[in-house]
């Protein structure tokens, strides 16, 4: 299997990440942030910071930066700009920038600026605004409310009433921050009239767009590279404010200008995944036939209102089979952080909740939880006429309940000395996804060729599945391919998110090389060629005529060329008319619980994934852990605590828990196998996000099953097991 | 972080004329100084001087500027001791950092390191952020309205609980102080940490000897398996003569405003039978005079908890 071709320079210390670069004449950028959660910045007195040694700017509402707000990009929703006014909508929001010639002389000089505030009543309590909430707006062509009714049915409420077992209950989940290792930050370079931007995101050209908007520039004068992300995970979706402020001052002062957000910044200048509220009801027969299905939820979200996690939405609206679904999502606008995208937004928190509920479901029934999930398997999503296109999920639960040991499992778990164990379980699923993407080939006359686009490898392994595809669709060893992607001068190639980077990409490069391959074979019998007026075809690497064989390298050299190139692009086509798409997965975790001190200790765990077809096997099981980690850390550990002034208490890593190699056991990976060609050529969906989706859940049902206590939020404590 | 000062003296007599704030391992000092909480003008390395050396000869000597790693790892050393290093921190950590630095380390109250939040302790009269803000990890034993920051270190718990003393160093001569009247509770005046007068330093802890401390642990419960501080955590004792406890030491952390000994538990204890149910009883007064916070309630039931489960440790071997 092909390993990670990003990993010795990473393992090395090599990787050039955006932070890495210094430049000749750089200076360094210290963002200043606010100290309340709401109100109006009345005043900065700057002159002090200004007079300090090195200082070249001081930047704030009152001496702006050029910064407007760029046109809404139709993935991502509206970016937050720095600096445009003198609003504070939340605690530590960026509202000053200092530029001196080191970064200690930008960093002691912002300590120097005494900022006066209007400070005006913040909202923080999420609890105290529900009863307020506002309607979510549509997302992507789907209303805040959904209801799918069974003929002559007039109300869910009805259905519920009729039937014989009800489960009815509300699940909280906690705000979290992406807690990428890189810090959000930007080299920036202003020469000639152009602009370059050194900074990590999840597609270049997006940034580079959003930059262009922002600073009023012509988009051919705008580039941003970013080789290597030292994570992302939604959370560099959008333009960060190094980046804005970086180009700005950048291009204002005529020098490179470097900034990184500190790692407390981090957890306030960028944005987290909401909080959420949700209240699952769900109404069965007594052979666990799911009769209605309703998943009301709210999510915090900033002043702005730029983001809601869609938790109903990305669970209940296509999990299981039943004829009367109601889904329902509202948003309590609070004085919080910018929210986004997180992996699996939606999904993640969604599914602690409807896989909290299945479970208590079975409990009720007592019923199998995995016997329960099978009874209710859909063949398309509730009211749509779409089947999915490659379902293999009861075969997920059937190979993991065989290796996990699912049998062994006894109502009411069994103690190991002093720890309660049980076994627990969850269903996953992820929408199958693709956006649009263009990659570009060369072929070159030493026999090489490059694969390129303008995305980003965030760690999920994008760079080598390039390799591996490229080289199968051109017939090559994958020593021959070189991939490059992080450059807004290469081919579009979209974002890295939604877990769409594999199907998107792959596609347009078995498209990009076709069209490549079609352009050798027209130079091989073109006029003078060594083909000429021939049917030349192409295999393994080699140009074949009637007369004759040769390496295409060597038919460039004797046609006289260095190279030879061809692109394809790939973006959500008529499939969509004819399938629904989406991976599927079951979870599986052993928790242990010590019966006095109430530690809850996740001792086992296996994720058993239908994906379509597996590209890199190594990775992909290294995706997978990542998300599964992910999702222990949701379970137990993860929560940005908002305080009664709109300070996050434990916004750094100090405070901001996530596990430690201690916290993690062994995690086993199976994939079942069927390539889904339905969903496009390449037969791969993805696989980043869902193995996270279910994993609270199934803690949180293990822990039920060590203790008979039910946990309806995450992320699961001590405090709540400390049981008699 | 602002620009200081940095000398490094090689004498003890330097070091205490010199006066300023002493930097050994460096993991708490530097640590507070980027977030600018302390902003030291003068700051005297002290990792040159002679304050070496771990001595088990007559109970247990430990030069103050011996690292947490080394002293966790020397077979002299008392259990409860060596398991309490053994659970602070990373070996990185313990790696840097001293054991005279360790007793001297801040609380971890996330508002005072956050200079932008009000904090007695860290700025007299500013108020405390904490009483009404986020206060799970805070302490219900020995608070005051000043103050509810919870006493970090785990050694110091272990150490309070074998009746250690420190020894000092100043210009006008040495003293040694029992560890347990070291550190103040936080009253009206909660700046003022400990028993430490300007211009000393510790150099030497010193445990009495106890032959019995070798059947000694030390328990720490926290919201992941390493690196983070403890909800609650108990060094504790036992000498059992024919299943009956016949003397107990007990002390708990991450509960209190300073390590706290638990004199009545230790009382409670003796005369009684080494088992659960005695020390279910025992280990009841653990939390009295509590005065509970909005989130940290639990502590009051865990605390006790926390010592039951090591007095159990004590008793039925390790590996649970």
């Amino acid at each position: 299997m092909t390993d990670r071709l990003d990993a010795p320079p990473k393992v090395t210390g090599s990787a050039d990440y955006a932070l890495d670069r210094t430049l000749p004449g750089m200076v360094f950028g210290y963002v200043v942030v606010s100290t309340v959660a709401s109100g109006q910045v009345e005043a900065m007195d700057v002159a002090a910071a200004q007079d300090a040694p090195g200082v070249l700017a001081v930047y704030t509402p009152f001496n702006r930066l050029d910064l407007r707000t760029p046109p809404i990009s139709p993935i991502m929703g509206e970016t937050w700009v720095p600096l445009r006014n003198t609003d504070v909508d939340h605690y530590g929001q960026p509202i000053g920038f200092v530029v001196a010639e080191t970064f200690e002389q930008a960093r002691d000089a912002a300590l120097l600026i005494d900022v006066t505030y209007d400070e005006k009543p913040a909202l923080l309590s999420f609890e105290d605004g529900l009863a307020s909430a506002e309607d979510a707006p549509e997302s992507r062509g789907n209303p805040a409310q959904i209801e799918v009714l069974e003929a002559g049915v007039e109300s869910i409420e009805d259905v519920f009433a009729a039937a014989p077992v009800v489960v009815d209950q509300t699940y909280r989940t906690a705000t979290q921050n992406h807690a990428a290792m890189e810090p959000h930050s930007a080299v920036a370079v202003w020469e000639d009239g152009e602009l370059t931007v050194y900074t990590g995101n999840q597609g270049s050209n997006l940034v580079a767009q959003e930059l262009a908007g922002a600073l009023d520039l012509d988009p051919a004068t705008v580039r941003v590279i970013n080789p290597y992300v030292g994570g992302a995970f939604g959370g560099k979706g959008r333009t960060s404010t190094p980046a804005f402020l970086a180009g700005a001052a950048a291009k204002a002062l005529g020098r490179p200008v470097k900034v990184a957000l500190t790692r407390e910044q981090v957890f306030t200048a960028t944005a987290t995944r909401a909080a959420t509220v949700q209240k699952v009801t769900i109404g069965a027969d007594a052979d666990g036939t799911i009769l209605g299905l309703r998943h009301d939820s709210w999510s915090s979200t900033p002043i702005s209102r730029s983001f809601v996690e869609p938790t109903s939405h990305g669970t209940s609206r296509e999990w299981y089979a039943t004829k009367n679904l109601s889904i329902s999502q509202k948003m309590v606008p609070l004085n919080i952080p910018q929210t986004t995208f997180m992996r699996a937004p939606g999904e993640a928190p969604g599914s602690f909740a409807l896989e909290s509920a299945m479970d208590e479901l079975a409990v009720a029934l007592n019923m199998d939880p995995i016997e329960l999930r099978k009874r209710n398997s859909s063949l398309a999503p509730p009211g749509k006429d779409l089947q999915w296109s490659s379902k293999h999920l009861d075969e997920c639960f059937d190979l993991g309940a065989r290796e996990f040991g699912w049998s062994a499992r006894r109502p009411g778990g069994h103690a190991e000395g002093d720890w309660l164990v049980g076994l627990g379980t969850a269903t996953a699923m992820f929408p199958a996804l693709r956006f649009p993407a263009t990659v570009g080939i060369t072929l070159h006359a030493d026999g090489t060729a490059e694969v390129a686009t303008s995305g980003a490898d965030p760690g999920t392994g994008l760079l080598s599945v390039m390799s591996a595809v490229g080289a199968e669709s051109l017939d090559l060893a994958p020593e021959r391919i070189t991939p490059k992607l992080g450059d807004s001068m290469l081919p579009p190639g979209g974002m890295s998110g939604g877990s769409t980077a594999t199907a998107s990409v792959g596609t347009a490069i078995m498209l990009a090389a076709s069209d490549v391959l079609d352009a050798l074979l027209a130079l091989a019998s073109g006029p003078g060629a060594p083909f000429e007026g021939q049917e030349a075809t192409y295999a393994d690497g080699l140009v074949h005529g009637d007369t004759a064989t040769m390496p295409f390298g060597e038919l460039l050299r004797a046609v006289g060329q260095d190279s030879v190139s061809g692109s394809g692009s790939s973006a959500p086509g008529e499939e969509v008319t004819k399938h629904s798409f989406s991976s599927f997965g079951a979870q599986f975790c052993e928790v242990r619980v010590h019966r006095l001190t109430g530690e809850a200790r996740v001792s086992r765990m296996l994720g058993v994934f239908d994906g379509g077809r597996i590209i890199n096997d190594k990775l992909a099981r290294s995706q997978i852990k990542g998300g599964m980690i992910w999702g222990v850390s949701a379970a137990l550990h993860e929560a940005l605590d908002l305080d009664d002034h709109g300070r996050f208490a434990n916004g750094d890593f100090a405070g901001y828990l996530v596990p430690v190699n201690a916290d993690i056991p062994d995690i086993g990976v199976r994939f079942v196998q069927y390539p889904d060609t339905f969903h496009n050529a390449v037969g791969a969906r993805g696989i980043g996000e869902i193995s996270t989706v279910g994993v609270a859940a199934a803690i949180a049902n293990a822990i039920y099953n060590a203790t008979g206590v039910r946990v309806r939020h995450i992320p699961i404590m001590i405090e709540d097991l400390l049981v008699d | 972080m602002r620009p200081f000062e940095l000398t490094a003296p090689t004498t003890v007599d330097d070091a205490l004329t010199a006066g300023g704030t002493f930097l050994a391992g460096g993991t708490t000092l530097v640590d507070l100084m980027k977030l600018n909480v302390l902003t030291p003008e003068h700051v005297q390395d002290i990792n040159d001087l002679p304050l070496r050396g771990i001595d088990t000869s007559d109970g247990l000597r430990i030069g103050a500027l011996e690292r947490m790693g080394d002293v966790a790892r020397h077979p002299g050393v008392y259990p409860a001791i060596s398991r309490a290093l053994l659970l602070s921190a990373s070996q990185q950590l313990r790696n840097m950092a001293s054991i005279g630095g360790n007793l001297m380390q801040r609380t971890r109250c996330s508002y005072y390191r956050d200079v932008t939040a009000p904090c007695n302790r860290r700025d007299p009269g500013s108020g405390c952020s904490a009483l009404t803000g986020v206060n799970r990890m805070h302490a219900i034993l020995g608070t005051s309205d000043a103050c509810v920051a919870t006493h970090a270190s785990d050694l110091a718990v272990a150490l309070v609980a074998l009746d250690a003393e420190v020894a000092l160093s100043s210009e006008a001569g040495t003293r040694t102080v029992e560890l347990a009247d070291f550190y103040r509770v936080p009253g009206d005046t909660p700046e003022i940490e400990h028993d430490l007068r300007p211009g000393e330093l510790i150099t030497e802890i010193r445990v009495p000897r106890l032959d019995w401390a070798e059947n000694s642990t030390y328990v720490k419960v926290r919201d992941r398996q390493s690196y983070e501080f403890a909800l609650a955590s108990a060094a504790v004792a036992l000498d059992v003569r024919d299943g009956v406890i016949a003397d107990a030491r007990v002390a708990v952390g991450g509960v209190a405003t300073v390590p706290w000994r638990l004199p009545a538990v230790e009382e409670a204890l003796r005369g009684e039978p080494a088992t659960e149910e005695a020390f279910t009883r025992a280990a009841a007064s653990a939390a009295d005079g509590a005065r509970p916070l909005a989130f940290n309630t639990f502590k009051i039931s865990l605390v006790k908890r926390t010592v039951v489960r090591a007095l159990l440790e004590l008793t039925e071997g390790s590996g649970r």
